[in-house]
């Protein structure tokens, strides 16, 4: 117990030793070091107070650009359920208004060919120039009026030193309304491409791969014809397969003389053949008839198209006209044709017609004129060479004949090229021999480079 | 006399004029059903357009009679694209379908109907296909 006591006395002195030597500690910091301490905490409080301020301003621009922000976004979302919305859109042009569609349409159509050529036994030149348009009027959806014409520049000057000039034919092809009665009848009026065999309304001008016409064209079977006619189509089965015809009645040949005989003065051939195919047309100026034969010539054509795949196809046909021809109707002319055309692929096509005629004449018996072509075309592509130019080319090559009936009989031998600038701008060239004889005998060769246009 | 005579060169030139012509329609017309005949059976075992992607079926060795009906190929319409690559193409060069507008081509489908005795559905379809194409109106 008394241990306990000293040390607790030994405790307190300490303790009062301490508290009186601690005031002496403190007043030994000098003034200047507390004016240093001062002005530090000074320059703090100022730092301090700076950084608030700068603080302020990033909370004003944080909120500045948190409020951009949103309306970025309100934008982005808009932007979003906008093109969703286009995404749902059928990707359509607009819809034609029925009601406000023109019932009425007028078209013109057709092709335009230049050439240069060289017969043997004559000079090169350029020897053509043509423009042949088809207007298509369309006055609802069952009537349509068609016309094709032919715009020729011509030499109007006969052998060297005979004449000058040139001229200008203007013809009308057809001109002819059709009038869609059903979908299995048609009924055409007007003068008309006549369906003997294909040629005339499915091969002619820009759609024929050689720049000239077949011998038969137009030598003894007439192009068109005055008069009306009926043709459709039916459909066999669903694969394309299908059965056409036409049936007609038009005025028919006619005689240049008004007579029967073969030649236009009786015996001789020098005068011309008296049969005229095409003029057959109308009344004459002073109200007559052109021909006095009253009965006119009925005529048509059956048809078979089958195809068995895309690009492959055949067609046949037979066709014929039969009525009479010189004016006092004791004569009758005749035709039969029989037509087919092959496509194996994109690249082959090969066609042909035979066309077999018949006339009576008062001093000549019955007169025989036929004729006859084929032409085959392959295009190069076909061949799939890596060749742009040689892409573009078809090889066409034609056989045709005609023995005339009155002596002249020519067989002729062609070969040739189609250059394709585009689907309808085409590049054509051919050369032809030919062997002809008769007193309507032809020169033995001949070529032709030709531009075409169809539009 | 000689009237009557001129009658029957008439009538016997007619009559030969007819008669040949006649003579050549039933023999093309023999032709056509042949070929038409033909070609029906040749579409059992050929692949036509309308059965370009259906399977063949070969001839396996059973006993069993083949069942025509399961051979027979599925028949399918022709779609406007592809009687337009059929029929166009046999006479010119194929017109791309935005060479036109649509009236145009409403108007040329019915120049070409007449022209190329297409039957009307089939016109229609390929009208169908050239103005959906044409992009124009």
């Amino acid at each position: 117990m008394k241990n306990q006591s000293v040390i607790w006395g030994i405790a307190a002195a300490g303790c009062a030793m301490t508290i009186v030597c601690l005031p002496q500690a403190s007043a030994a910091v000098s003034d200047e070091d507390f004016n240093a301490l001062k002005k530090l905490v000074v320059e703090q409080g100022q730092k301090i107070e700076q950084l608030e301020k700068t603080n302020a301003l990033d909370q004003q621009q944080i909120q500045q650009l948190q409020q951009q922000l949103g309306q970025t976004q309100i934008v982005a979302t808009n932007a979003a359920q906008k093109v969703e919305t286009l995404s749902q859109i059928q990707p359509t042009y607009p819809l034609p208004n029925p009601t406000a569609g023109a019932t009425h349409n007028f078209m013109l159509v057709g092709d335009a060919e230049v050439q240069f050529g060289k017969t043997a036994g004559q000079h090169s030149g350029f020897a053509l120039a043509d423009f042949a348009p088809i207007f298509l009027f369309r006055a609802n959806d069952n009537v349509l009026f068609e016309a094709g014409f032919d715009t020729t520049l011509q030499n109007a000057g006969g052998p060297p030193g005979t004449g000058g000039g040139a001229n200008t034919s203007f013809s009308m092809s057809f001109g002819q309304l059709d009038y869609l009665l059903n979908d299995y009848v048609t009924v055409i009026a007007g003068d008309m491409l006549l369906p003997l065999g294909t040629y005339n309304e499915r091969n002619a001008g820009w759609l024929n791969k050689i720049p000239d016409a077949p011998l038969l064209d137009d030598q003894i079977l007439p192009g068109s014809g005055v008069g009306a006619q009926l043709r459709g189509a039916v459909p066999v089965g669903e694969d394309g397969q299908m059965l056409t015809y036409s049936v007609y009645g038009v005025n028919g040949p006619g005689s240049v003389t008004g007579t029967g005989t073969a030649f236009q003065t009786s015996g001789d051939p020098t005068s011309g053949p008296n049969l005229d195919l095409g003029s057959n047309v109308g009344i004459l100026g002073d109200g007559t008839q052109q021909n006095l034969h009253g009965n006119p010539s009925g005529g048509g054509r059956i048809g078979w198209f089958y195809p068995w795949k895309l690009h492959h196809d055949i067609e046949l046909g037979i066709s014929g006209q039969s009525g009479e021809w010189d004016d006092a109707g004791n004569h009758l002319w005749s035709a039969a044709v029989l037509d087919a055309a092959v496509h194996l692929g994109p690249y082959v096509e090969i066609k042909g017609e035979y066309a077999n005629t018949w006339y009576g004449t008062d001093d000549a018996g019955t007169i025989h004129p036929h004729g006859w072509w084929v032409q085959a075309g392959y295009k190069l592509a076909g061949l799939n060479l890596d060749l742009p130019l040689v892409n573009d080319v078809e090889l066409v090559g034609r056989y045709d004949g005609l023995n005339d009936g009155l002596g002249t009989k020519t067989d002729r031998y062609t070969a040739g090229f189609v250059y394709y600038l585009n689907n309808t701008l085409w590049f054509e060239g051919d050369y032809e021999y030919l062997s002809s004889h008769g007193p309507a005998g032809l020169p033995p060769n001949d070529f032709v480079l030709q531009l075409s246009y169809g539009f | 006399m000689m009237a009557n005579r001129n009658n029957l060169d008439k009538l016997f030139s007619a009559a030969r004029g007819f008669g040949a012509a006649g003579a050549g329609i039933a023999t093309i017309t023999a032709v056509i059903y042949l070929a038409s005949v033909g070609a029906s059976a040749a579409g059992d075992t050929n692949a036509p357009v309308t059965t370009a992607s259906a399977p063949k079926v070969k001839n396996t060795q059973t006993t069993a009679k083949p069942d025509k009906k399961a051979e027979a190929r599925p028949k399918r319409e022709l779609t406007g694209a592809e009687l337009y690559a059929i029929h166009c193409n046999r006479c010119h060069a194929e017109r791309y379908p935005a060479e036109f507008t649509d009236g145009q081509w409403k108007t040329l489908m019915l120049h070409m109907r007449v022209r190329a005795n297409l039957p009307a559905k089939q016109a229609k379809l390929i009208l169908d296909y050239l103005q959906d194409e044409s992009g124009h109106y």
